[in-house]
């Protein structure tokens, strides 16, 4: 089980880094360049993959071959998602492309790698006080059964948008601008 | 910025949304878990090790949520598979630069590496912190949370951007408001 876990880890984390790097969602300019609305390229990229996933994920549910399991919302899901946010900005890259800008040769991302993991460490020193704060009184994350509609109902609109936004982006901002 | 070798995006994404529902049934398989593959509890499986040194540590719930189960083992050989992708996706199309800082950082804020380790240091802390508390990164609450449409990640995804924006105002200001 245990060389299972490792193969899988390894052969995941090879496809995803390689589809990542070959996109160009690694590189710094991309990502600022979107935090400054002038690149849109990873944009794109990331609701391409939602709305596809999105539909695979809701079929292969449908048919019994998975069970979606949706994200329950918190008071951590929005701190923690504007201190992360903070640090997206002041780094210039996510966890994800962290790892494969080590192998790519980028050095300062190494201490990037240490200093995320420290922040899980803190992140655990503070448990006590952090979980009762932000983390009691989660909200179902079905979004579907908050409201008692259909699941597709939510799905079908969701998809529209997505894919709207995309083809407004990609008609308005070019992926090649020159911006920095 | 040398584009003209990159995929097209929609391409990757095509690929990413196919790996993430294959991803998904090898986690139920060998991990147990009803989720697409992660980033951040492979960074918990470093602290965790950390953690673990320390005595008085053992019993944390955070701990010992990210030494005792096998997604955060599977995710840690996960970040070791990005980086060797990272070297050959990089090596095949000759575009590995062996840089330290980002050229566009030393452009505008200069080629102090002490100011710019500052910056990585304090960035990656927040997005671990931040992540934790989040209970997943850019790929678990965005690729994997958006499709899966779960209200929390949905929130995340949205802080993360906000967020960001506005830090990326800040160190960029000219760029940020120009037309």
């Amino acid at each position: 089980m245990m060389v299972l876990q490792i193969f899988f880890g390894l052969v995941t984390g090879f496809l995803f880094g390689f589809i990542l790097t070959k996109t160009g969602i690694t590189k710094y300019p991309r990502v600022m360049g979107m935090l400054l609305l002038k690149d849109f390229k990873i944009l794109k990229f990331m609701l391409t993959a939602v709305t596809s996933s999105l539909i695979l994920f809701y079929l292969l549910g449908d048919i019994n071959l998975l069970k979606v399991v949706p994200k329950n919302l918190d008071w951590g899901k929005l701190v923690g998602g504007l201190i992360f946010g903070t640090g997206m900005g002041i780094l210039g890259y996510c966890p994800g492309t962290m790892m494969a800008r080590i192998g790519e040769g980028k050095k300062e991302a190494i201490l990037a790698l240490f200093g995320m993991a420290f922040g899980i460490f803190l992140y655990a020193l503070t448990i006590k006080p952090v979980k009762q704060l932000f983390l009691s009184g989660e909200i179902n994350g079905d979004i579907s059964i908050l409201l008692g509609v259909n699941r597709w109902m939510i799905i079908i609109p969701a998809a529209i948008v997505f894919a709207g936004i995309i083809y407004f982006l990609n008609k308005k901002v070019s992926d090649n601008n020159q911006i920095f | 910025m040398d584009n003209s070798k990159e995929w097209h995006w929609f391409k990757g994404g095509i690929l990413v949304s196919l790996l993430s529902v294959a991803s998904y049934f090898i986690f139920a398989a060998i991990a147990d878990r009803n989720y697409p593959f992660g980033i951040t509890a492979g960074f918990g499986y470093l602290a965790a090790k950390f953690g673990n040194l320390i005595a008085s540590l053992t019993e944390n719930p955070v701990i010992k949520r990210y030494s005792e189960k096998p997604d955060a083992f599977i995710e840690f050989f996960l970040l070791i598979g990005l980086v060797i992708s990272g070297y050959t996706a990089s090596k095949l199309s000759a575009t590995l630069t062996p840089e330290n800082i980002p050229a566009v950082w030393i452009k505008y804020h200069g080629k102090n590496v002490i100011k710019r380790y500052f910056f990585v240091l304090t960035g990656s802390v927040f997005l671990g912190y931040g992540a934790a508390l989040a209970s997943g990164c850019t790929t678990g609450n965005i690729l994997q949370g958006w499709a899966h449409l779960s209200l929390g990640s949905i929130v995340a995804g949205i802080a993360f951007f906000a967020a960001g924006i506005i830090t990326a105002r800040i160190l960029y200001p000219n760029l940020g408001r120009q037309q």
